[in-house]
């Protein structure tokens, strides 16, 4: 199993948020989390990524052999996790391009693999940047600093396409999209999928599903998961809302 | 020993004691010290310190037996080597250096803009052992690097400075503060700036835990100048920060700019008064905080707009970011506008470093301890990279990153 979370229970500030939540995926698999504002599917995205708010009241979560609670925030991101931020922070002051460079290379080490130099990443990141139609003065600017909602989500998915993680989370990556940045995210989502990674994507609207089609669909509820299915649950969502699940 | 003993003891060696006009000006300010309740709530030359470390000390000065000029005409490049608040005289067709006059004294001691109550100030004046006096001449464009070192432990430098900018000239001047020993430099500069002359004036403190630095300057501008001071303090011992600052004609401008990185027990406190007085003027004050540990700050910032100076613009800024639970910095920015027509605003945030920020980038596989150096570098990477002297931008580098060295 690449992802095994098992009775998860989480609170923050004395409520609790999940509540014994089960949710398996293998290598290669795109699963969809769905469900109504305020059932837990960000805090879900936060807990796996590490943010230390939560407090972990029950279960375990295993992510390729580790425990996953074993590791802190940069070695789950070094060992292939990754968040495409809801809300991605504004840094003013960092730029772009060395923050991309330091994480990636942080990566490579853990990996035993060797660094990537100047030049070599400067062409890397200039082609997946060309790819998301992202503009090179861009790349000169402070991380998502100024940026539009659109231009944000796009930065994550370009930072997700440098560091080409085992695992990528997307916490409402279509929110604030029109139609044509939708498209221009879900098919650089489309080209980094291979079968030897795998996708969590939490969305409340089908849209996005349109775009990139899940293996398994589930249907979070109060903090667990109350069913999983195929896309076929996407279209029972869209059509009848989430009221039926709760 | 009480200040009016030390006085009595020591007042051979000090400059001008024998002057009638300025040992009455002395003879009150002793009596301001004898009289004086030290009210700490409101005098601001007293937060944050112990003023009585400063007035019970044991007068001790050294005439230094070499100070230096050099100059490289070829570059319009001066270096001068302060010793004990002395250096040598000099003069070229460009500038002209000479000792400190009682004529500089008087002048000063006339000014009102200056608090009375600044006792660090009348300290100045009471002590008086050292200085020097440049003037650049008009329409010349020249840099100059002082570095200022004090000799022996114990030693209690009292200096006054007169910088003149005559008329079309430009100056960029480097102050640089970098003593070891345990020692007192107490540095007033006087500075006037003519119609149409810059002056870029950058002071680098970088001095050990147990030299104190006072420092306090005044600055007049007259119409078309502009004055610009960029202080990075680096010191681990107490450092003090006080500019004055006058727009007295039209069009004139002052641009302070201060960033200080504190660590330890260190105490660092500056203040700013910019007084606008004429038409047309512009100021802007941004003072920049770093604390770790059990350091403390503070920052008084004053920006007073006379009803004949219409069209101003002044801007204050401070921030501070607390890198410990026990590090505090107190900023008060304040704005005092007699004329309508004028744009002005102030700001302060202080708070410990953005968590969200810091999750953002651990999460790209950055550790915590790379992610907060990456963030205070971020916090002040504006002011850095604005310094446009590659070489002086090279040594502010290299003094953070030996602070972020011992961030943990």
């Amino acid at each position: 199993m690449f992802l095994e979370i098992k009775d998860l229970s989480v609170k923050i500030e004395n409520k609790n948020i999940l509540n014994g939540l089960n949710l398996n995926i293998n290598k290669g698999e795109v699963h969809a989390i769905m469900g109504p504002n305020g059932c837990g599917k960000s805090t879900l995205a936060n807990v796996l990524a590490g943010k230390e708010d939560y407090e972990i009241l029950n279960g375990k979560i295993n992510f390729k052999d580790n425990d996953l609670f074993d590791l802190n925030i940069e070695e789950r991101a070094q060992e292939g996790m990754f968040l495409a931020f809801q809300y991605p922070v504004e840094i003013p002051g960092v730029n772009i391009t060395p923050f991309l460079h330091s994480a990636i290379n942080s990566k490579r080490k853990r990996m035993n693999e060797e660094e990537i130099d100047n030049l070599s990443f400067a062409k890397l990141l200039k082609s997946k940047a060309s790819d998301l139609g992202i503009n090179i003065d861009m790349l000169k600017r402070s991380v998502n600093t100024g940026f539009s909602g659109g231009e944000k989500k796009r930065y994550e998915i370009l930072q997700m396409s440098i560091l080409n993680p085992d695992l990528a989370i997307l916490d409402e990556t279509d929110s604030g999209l029109d139609i044509d940045a939708l498209k221009i995210v879900t098919e650089g989502v489309n080209k980094l999928k291979t079968k030897n990674n795998s996708f969590l994507i939490i969305t409340h609207y089908q849209k996005l599903l349109d775009y990139i089609k899940p293996d398994h669909v589930h249907v979070m509820v109060n903090g667990s998961i109350v069913k999983s299915g195929g896309s076929e649950i996407a279209a029972e969502i869209e059509k009848d809302g989430f009221q039926k699940f709760q | 020993m009480n200040i009016q003993d030390n006085y009595l003891k020591n007042k051979e060696n000090i400059f001008f004691s024998q002057n009638k006009d300025i040992k009455n000006h002395r003879e009150k300010l002793i009596n301001i010290f004898k009289n004086d309740k030290f009210d700490r709530k409101n005098n601001e030359s007293l937060k944050n310190i112990n003023l009585k470390n400063f007035i019970d000390f044991n007068y001790k000065y050294l005439i230094p037996e070499e100070t230096s000029v050099i100059n490289n005409n070829q570059e319009n490049i001066y270096s001068i080597l302060s010793v004990n608040g002395q250096c040598s005289s000099f003069k070229d067709e460009k500038i002209e250096i000479t000792k400190i006059l009682k004529e500089d004294y008087n002048d000063f001691s006339k000014n009102n803009t200056i608090e009375k109550n600044d006792h660090f100030v009348n300290l100045n004046s009471l002590f008086l052992n050292s200085g020097f006096k440049i003037v650049i001449k008009k329409n010349n464009n020249i840099k100059i690097k002082i570095s200022n070192i004090v000799t022996d432990d114990d030693l209690t430098i009292f200096q006054k400075n007169s910088i003149i900018c005559e008329e079309g000239s430009s100056l960029s001047l480097v102050d640089e503060y970098e003593n070891k020993n345990n020692s007192t430099s107490n540095i007033f500069n006087v500075i006037k700036l003519e119609k149409n002359s810059q002056l870029n004036h950058f002071l680098i403190q970088d001095n050990s835990s147990n030299h104190n630095l006072i420092t306090t300057s005044h600055s007049t501008c007259k119409k078309d100048s502009t004055y610009i001071q960029k202080v990075y303090n680096f010191s681990e011992g107490y450092v003090r920060n006080f500019h004055y600052s006058e727009l007295i004609e039209i069009n004139s401008e002052a641009d302070l700019q201060g960033i200080f990185f504190l660590k330890d027990n260190n105490t660092s406190n500056n203040k700013t008064f910019v007084k606008h007085l004429a038409e047309d003027c512009k100021s802007n004050q941004v003072y920049k905080g770093i604390l770790n540990d059990r350091s403390k700050a503070t920052y008084f910032s004053n920006t007073y707009v006379d009803q004949v100076a219409q069209k101003t613009e002044g801007y204050q800024l401070s921030k501070g970011v607390l890198l410990s639970d026990n590090a505090s910095y107190f900023s008060k920015p304040e704005l005092k506008i007699y004329a309508d027509d004028v744009k002005c605003s102030h700001g302060s945030t202080i708070g410990p470093i953005d968590e969200n920020a810091i999750f953002y980038l651990r999460s790209r596989g950055m550790s915590k301890i790379a992610a907060t150096k990456i963030l205070i570098s971020s916090f002040i990477n504006e002011e850095l990279s604005s310094i446009d002297d590659d070489q002086m931008s090279q040594i502010i580098q290299k003094k953070l990153v030996r602070y972020l060295s011992k961030v943990k």
